[in-house]
């Protein structure tokens, strides 16, 4: 079947099996930040934003999301910087392997889009399906606390 | 990872063409509501998914009748509702955010949920205490109670859940949820969902339900009885959590074993009992 992607601001159309995720389309169209990690919807490594939503790319057959709008992590940053968020990672120390980055930052946009000053209680509830194997989600949680920080008072806008 | 059994994805635009689809198909067609499942448990013999989400099913209103959950509105539609937050104290918000992960809740529906029918299902029990009903279409449209819809399951072809309906005459009531997981993101070893209220010092209109037994969650109606009417204090909280540890259909299976699902039941009634006691006396 063939369907249409706007993915990170760009129209596509994809031709795609009838039970294939989305996670697997998009890496096939060279989306490649978006990481398979357990493949059922546990570690959400594959998270990217679907209209607006974080959802796990490999709990989402493509064929249903005909017409949607998707944001993966390599539609964060601009030519000119990185996201507020991907530089807050990078500041705090939030990236080891990196392996849960892509995720844990579209789960944070999900939540800054709508919850500019969240609590830690909420980041840390924003972020409770991104499992990360190298910290203690201490720097994940400051660095989203600073990004929310500095998009607050720098007036970033959240939406890429 | 890929359904490579799928051949085929219909989009129906009418409850009627959606029906017609599985009808036609029977086994071999599966209805698509959020899709977690349905990428994690469809068998082989499916060849068919029969899309929803073009049937305008996900509003949540309220009326004076109560409220009206839309059969393909998430978890997370419903959580950020103004209307499920008025309703009962904000109780099945409460629930919802027990369920899985927010990304999970992104997709999941209810009408997924109520299909699935899952026996570790966090939002079966809340549905059970607040008495859903569900608006449902298997060719016509028709009525039916939660409890009657889960014990009627498997006999035929599960209907389209097109609304979860729940009465307006239940938000005096508090409610109370508690569950016991090995970590905070598997499913529980049990859950139990109570809603209830006491007027004059005694307990009026309890309603408790307890699932992962490890079965598919049932109201404790022998309990129940047992509370209304009776002086709302500590002796008789420990007397009907003792009496919901008898009542339940407790069996071993892989997560726990019978007799410490019984314990968990005890401890988790008398937890939600006590939680909706020093509410409405507090």
């Amino acid at each position: 079947m063939t369907i249409m992607l706007r993915i990170n601001g760009v129209s596509r159309t994809v031709d795609v099996a009838a039970g294939e995720t989305l996670l697997e389309v998009l890496r096939r169209e060279g989306f490649v930040g978006v990481k398979c990690g357990c493949g059922t919807g546990d570690c959400g490594a594959c998270a990217v934003l679907l209209n607006g939503r974080a959802v796990n790319s490999c709990l989402t057959l493509a064929g249903k999301v005909d017409g949607a709008e998707i944001l993966t992590v390599e539609g964060l940053a601009s030519v000119e910087r990185l996201h507020p968020l991907q530089e807050a990672f990078l500041d705090e120390g939030a990236v080891q392997c990196g392996y849960c980055t892509p995720g844990m930052l579209m789960s944070g946009i999900d939540l800054l889009t709508r919850n500019p000053n969240p609590s830690e209680d909420e980041i840390r509830e924003a972020i409770s399906g991104n499992l990360c194997r190298c910290t203690g989600y201490v720097k994940q949680v400051r660095a989203i606390q600073s990004a929310a920080e500095r998009m607050r008072s720098g007036g970033d806008d959240c939406a890429t | 990872m890929a359904l490579h059994q799928i051949q085929s994805m219909i989009r129906p635009s009418t409850l009627k063409e959606a029906w017609k689809a599985k009808a036609e198909q029977c086994e071999s067609a599966r209805f698509l509501g959020g899709g977690i499942d349905v990428v994690l448990y469809t068998p082989s013999s499916v060849t068919t998914l029969i899309d929803l989400a073009g049937l305008g099913l996900s509003d949540v209103r309220e009326d004076v009748s109560g409220l009206m959950i839309g059969g393909t509105t998430t978890m997370t539609e419903a959580i950020e509702s103004a209307a499920v937050k008025a309703y009962a104290g904000a109780f099945l918000i409460r629930v919802l955010k027990e369920v899985a992960s927010p990304l999970q809740r992104n997709a999941a529906t209810f009408g997924g949920t109520l299909g699935s029918a899952h026996p570790w299902s966090d939002v079966i029990p809340a549905l059970l205490v607040l008495d859903a009903e569900l608006d449902v279409y298997d060719g016509s449209d028709r009525a039916i109670g939660l409890e009657a819809y889960l014990e009627g399951r498997g006999n035929d072809v599960a209907p389209i859940i097109c609304a979860i309906r729940l009465p307006g005459e239940l938000r005096p009531a508090r409610g109370a949820f508690a569950t016991f997981t090995r970590t905070a993101f598997d499913v529980g070893l049990l859950n139990v969902a109570c809603v209830g209220s006491i007027d004059g010092g005694a307990w009026k209109d309890v309603r408790i339900a307890v699932g992962g037994t490890p079965g598919l969650a049932a109201r404790l109606r022998g309990v129940e009885k047992g509370l209304v009417g009776s002086a709302a204090d500590d002796a008789l909280i420990e007397e009907a959590s003792a009496a919901a540890a008898d009542a339940i259909d407790a069996r071993d299976d892989l997560r726990a074993s019978g007799e410490y699902r019984r314990i968990l039941a005890r401890t988790l009634v008398g937890r939600c009992l006590a939680e909706i006691s020093e509410g409405s006396t507090g």
